[in-house]
């Protein structure tokens, strides 16, 4: 069924409007990023700031393509994002095991929930040297150090979201004359697809602080590595450029699973 | 189509819910049969007991005292539709998947069952939005759907628990008038539970009214509508709906001041 738009003029003068409206808080705000890079080169170029410590646009800019053509801002990119995928895949992985297995036994669930609570609450990057001397330094503690952020408070969020479910829908998995496990596969878990989503969304940020935290104290590669490095010898436009990246990184994860929310939302109604 | 055998008896029937705050005496003592073919409506104060009173047929509750004893002429027991409150259509299945949704659980997606519902579809006009979400859908096709997902696993027996409380009015006089031609033609034997004293007149052979928790059978009302040559499309315009009604509002009404 489609609703008519368009209907009256009344109607496609708000429609035009509208759009109008959104095309000009974008170009405004590629505006404010645009004036914002200018200032910061002008006040490098004209030596209003220090661009040893502040560096500017276009060193960065520089640098970004002479690392890039070198391989070697590539191969640092790539262990950031690999590294933070697999801590991500494992944080959901291991946490919708453990809540599907709180859910089939309650009292486990019951029982383990304020550990849980404690441990979620808990800084985590406190856990990062504890895990530096039992594992030493290298991938698999870089990786832990992601997982650590997220996993709790994503058992616990997962567990109670599957608390939660509808018990007069369980009932008619009941009345149908379902066991548990299909209460589970066909109620359960397919409603809370969309939560699950919202908390991969959340998620796979941790997962990124994670790893960068884990990078600065145990790395030899990454672009946490490279912050650390960077902040170490002085070389700021590196430490800046990374921090750029990052930013780009995180806009791109986050955007994927934007659309994927959106696709499965769709999906939902 | 009524025959005189019972098909479901319950014998003193009692049952208490426990929890951390007290035990509820749900039934104190239920005593009725429902015979093969035949349309029962329970009617009664809400929170006496009716939805309890399903759920033990259905087996979903076991009694805590009495019997309940089902004939068959098969050495099975009966096969038993539950119709809860609210339809219950899952949101991210199309209205045919979620009518699948009892064949699924009981691995019985057989050819003859498929024909079986898109039989039933067309038959009751659904067949054009098979493929539609439910959310698209009004609140009387949404119930018609859920009697189609349980007659999909061709019960002998329909339990419905107050089916049409969450339409309004209009649509509820006639969705209730399909539900209960589809339940005729279908040959089933059905209970409804219901607080709307028109609807189990206009519907059931035979109405039982419960008393207050907890919960005993106060009086059991057969309704006669053919035996007086009235037929049910028209049984509400007739003088003896209102006296049928009126009968059971009083019995309802003492219920409700007594004590
Ligand atoms: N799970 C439960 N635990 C404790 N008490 C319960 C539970 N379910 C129902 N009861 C109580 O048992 C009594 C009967 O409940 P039931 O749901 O069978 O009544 P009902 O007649 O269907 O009510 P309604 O008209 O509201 O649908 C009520 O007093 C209710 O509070
Ligand atoms: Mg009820």
């Amino acid at each position: 069924m489609k609703t008519q738009i368009n209907s009256s003029d009344g109607q496609r003068n708000y429609m035009r409007k509208a759009k109008l409206h959104k095309l000009l808080i974008f170009w405004c705000r590629i505006l404010v990023f645009a004036g914002f890079l200018a200032l910061w080169q002008t006040a490098a170029s004209f030596k209003w700031i220090d661009s040893f410590y502040f560096s500017s646009p276009l060193a960065i800019a520089k640098l970004f393509v002479h690392d890039i053509r070198d391989m070697s801002l590539l191969r640092h990119i790539g262990i950031t994002l690999l590294e933070s995928g697999l801590s991500f895949l494992l944080i959901i992985v291991f946490s919708v095991i453990t809540a599907t297995f709180f859910w089939f036994y309650p009292s486990l669930g019951k029982m383990l929930e304020p550990f849980l609570i404690v441990l979620n609450s808990l800084p985590k990057s406190a856990l990062a040297p504890l895990i530096i001397v039992w594992l030493g330094t290298g991938p698999r503690t870089i990786i832990l150090c992601g997982m650590s952020v997220g996993i709790f408070g994503c058992i616990l969020n997962l567990y109670q979201a599957f608390e939660q479910t509808d018990p007069e829908r369980l009932k008619l998995i009941e009345t149908l004359g379902g066991n548990k496990l299909q209460k589970f596969t066909k109620i359960v878990f397919p409603q809370n697809i969309p939560t699950f989503i919202s908390i991969a969304k959340v998620n796979i940020g941790l997962a990124l602080v994670g790893v960068i935290i884990g990078e600065f104290l145990a790395g030899r590669q990454g672009l946490g590595y490279l912050i650390i490095y960077g902040s170490q010898v002085f070389k700021l436009d590196m430490v800046i450029l990374s921090i750029v990246i990052l930013c780009a990184i995180a806009m791109l994860l986050y955007g994927m699973l934007n659309l994927l929310n959106k696709k499965i939302i769709a999906l939902w109604q | 189509m009524k025959s005189e055998k019972p098909f479901v008896r319950l014998d003193h029937v009692k049952f208490s819910y426990y929890s951390s705050r007290g035990e509820v005496e749900a039934l104190k003592d239920i005593d009725f049969s429902v015979e093969k073919g035949s349309f029962v409506a329970i009617v009664g104060p809400s929170g006496c007991g009716k939805s309890t009173i399903l759920s033990i047929i259905s087996g979903l509750l076991k009694p805590t005292g009495g019997y309940i004893t089902f004939y068959s002429e098969e050495f099975a027991p009966p096969k038993i539709g539950y119709m809860l409150q609210h339809d219950h259509l899952l949101e991210w299945r199309d209205v045919y998947q979620n009518i699948l949704l009892g064949l699924e659980i009981r691995k019985l997606k057989t050819p003859q069952n498929l024909e079986l519902i898109d039989n039933l579809l067309e038959k009751y006009k659904l067949a054009n939005v098979k493929h539609q979400k439910p959310s698209a859908l009004s609140g009387g096709m949404r119930q018609r759907i859920a009697l189609i997902r349980t007659l999909a696993l061709r019960p002998d027996l329909l339990l419905l628990d107050e089916p049409f409380s969450a339409l309004d009015y209009q649509t509820r006089l006639s969705v209730s008038k399909d539900v209960y031609d589809i339940i005729k033609s279908e040959e089933k034997t059905a209970i409804l539970v219901t607080h709307d004293i028109s609807e189990a007149v206009a519907m059931a052979d035979t109405v039982i009214l419960l008393t207050k928790p907890p919960c005993r059978v106060k009086d059991i009302i057969p309704i006669e509508f053919e035996k007086h040559g009235i037929s049910r499309d028209e049984v509400r315009n007739s003088k003896l709906f209102q006296q049928y009604f009126d009968e059971i509002w009083r019995e309802l009404q003492n219920e409700n001041t007594n004590q």
